[in-house]
């Protein structure tokens, strides 16, 4: 191993055992983790003696990517947020210590439990259906959507008055500001302003609820990952995310997700939220989702053209905005 | 009128990279259909901007057709409408033969395109 990787990973460990109260840290190892286009993970596996913690241990270390994405929560915000959830009763990780001394690790970082499960969504989809795991993605994402957590996330932005309006706004900005047009891009901007719903009440909304940002165990729901995109929010934005085909992983047919068709997921969500899902709005959104994810696929790109962080996987993403393309003018081609 | 990176430079970075193999298979194949096809694969597309907004290079021709949509020049049903639709396709289409044939097919545009 490298000599300033061995010193990070002893800096690390004293620092779980300076926050543990640990008298010692053992048979300590760590490994990168796989997936993740904007942050790394890193799973830690290790032994404490004495302190808050004893006993083996397993975590995972969440930090920030090489180059930034330029959107989403940072670290410690993300720490904060994921802790009221845990506490709230949602399926997530348990987070332990956030860490804002970058001469630990070179960036901000947090450290949660490991929850054991499959997440990476072509490995899911290829499972083939699961409309009980559909089924319980809507149930928990309807009990995310209803939490009252307003008073004590006054460290999120504040909830919009009107959330497609906010959004629209904002990817606008986020396209003007690339060098290169894009007309479909525009296009898809043009027909959500002109297609605008009223706006419903914000909730908090997990901003990438998708299939490949949960884990599964034994075909069941074990956790929900990824809350750096989490804000206030239209409740349609999260169950579009979630149906755009872009998170299918090629099983295009199975709407929701690639797993399951979307009855399963929209009967689990009402299920707990006591409503039913207006078809027109997912709708809506699912072109907003094909237009984000269009931005976001270009900002992808300039993290390697621009930024100059090499990575196939990333310039290989500045290739797919005619996927979203693509999308746009399939939803919208019928109804300018 | 293509998204960047251009073929020939994904070839490059895996090369320097030697990253996953499918990875890797994915920049050549990309990079091959690119060769393949040429500038002639967005021909009738330029060929119908250049008719609407005069002998332009892309990036031009793109930002006047943006532009053009954003002032709700295609809002209204009829031939202009169904023109910007046609040309918004036929180079959606044509990014997709080089970046992901697969997924034309997914979406029923199957063109016998192989990698």
């Amino acid at each position: 191993m490298p000599r300033d990787s061995l010193a990070q990973e002893t800096r690390l460990f004293r620092f779980i055992e300076n926050e543990t109260g640990a008298a010692t840290v053992s048979n300590a190892g760590m490994t990168a983790l796989p997936g993740g286009a904007v942050l790394r993970h890193f799973l830690l596996a290790f032994e404490l003696t004495g302190g808050r913690f004893p006993g083996p241990q397993r975590w995972v270390l969440r930090t920030d990517g090489i180059t930034k994405l330029g959107i989403g929560l940072p670290r410690a915000r993300e720490f904060a947020l994921q802790r009221l959830l845990f506490r709230a009763g949602l399926k997530v990780a348990e987070p332990l210590f956030m860490c804002c001394d970058e001469s630990n690790f070179g960036a901000p970082f947090f450290l949660m439990r490991f929850l054991p499960g499959e997440a990476d969504g072509a490995t899911l989809v290829a499972r083939g259906p699961n409309e009980p795991l559909a089924a319980s993605l809507g149930q928990e994402l309807a009990k995310l959507h209803a939490l009252d957590l307003a008073r004590a996330l006054h460290f999120l932005p504040a909830p919009p008055a009107d959330a497609a309006a906010a959004r629209i706004a904002e990817l606008e900005q986020h396209l003007a500001a690339d060098s290169d047009p894009h007309p479909v891009a525009a296009w898809a901007l043009h027909w959500l302003k002109r297609n605008k719903p009223a706006p419903l009440r914000p909730v908090l909304a997990h901003g990438d609820f998708r299939t490949g940002n949960y884990l599964v165990e034994d075909g069941a729901l074990s956790g929900v990952l990824d809350w750096d995109f989490a804000g206030w929010s239209d409740p349609y934005e999260d169950i579009a995310w979630f149906c755009a085909k872009s998170w299918r992983f090629g099983a295009i047919a199975r709407e929701a997700g690639g797993i399951a068709p979307r009855e399963a997921f929209y009967r689990g969500y009402a299920d707990v939220a006591g409503m039913r899902i207006d078809p027109a709005r997912v709708h809506y959104w699912e072109v907003m989702a094909a237009l984000r994810w269009l931005i976001i696929a270009l900002k992808q790109r300039d993290r390697n053209l621009k930024q100059g962080e090499r990575s196939l996987d990333l310039a290989l993403t500045g290739r797919r905005p005619a996927e979203c393309e693509l999308e746009i003018l399939l939803l919208t081609a019928g109804a300018f | 009128m293509r998204d960047l990176p251009r073929g020939d430079e994904l070839v490059v970075l895996a090369r320097e990279l030697s990253g996953a193999a499918a990875l890797v298979e994915r920049c050549r194949a990309i990079a091959a259909r690119e060769q393949c096809f040429g500038e002639a694969g967005f021909a009738p597309a330029r060929a119908a901007l250049r008719a609407r907004y005069g002998e332009h290079e892309d990036r031009a021709l793109l930002a006047r057709l943006s532009a053009e949509i954003g002032r709700g020049a295609f809002d209204a049903a009829g031939e202009a409408r169904d023109w910007a639709l046609r040309v918004l396709l036929a180079i959606t289409r044509q990014k997709l033969r080089e970046s992901n044939p697969e997924f034309l097919a997914a979406n029923g545009l199957d063109e016998g395109i192989h990698s």
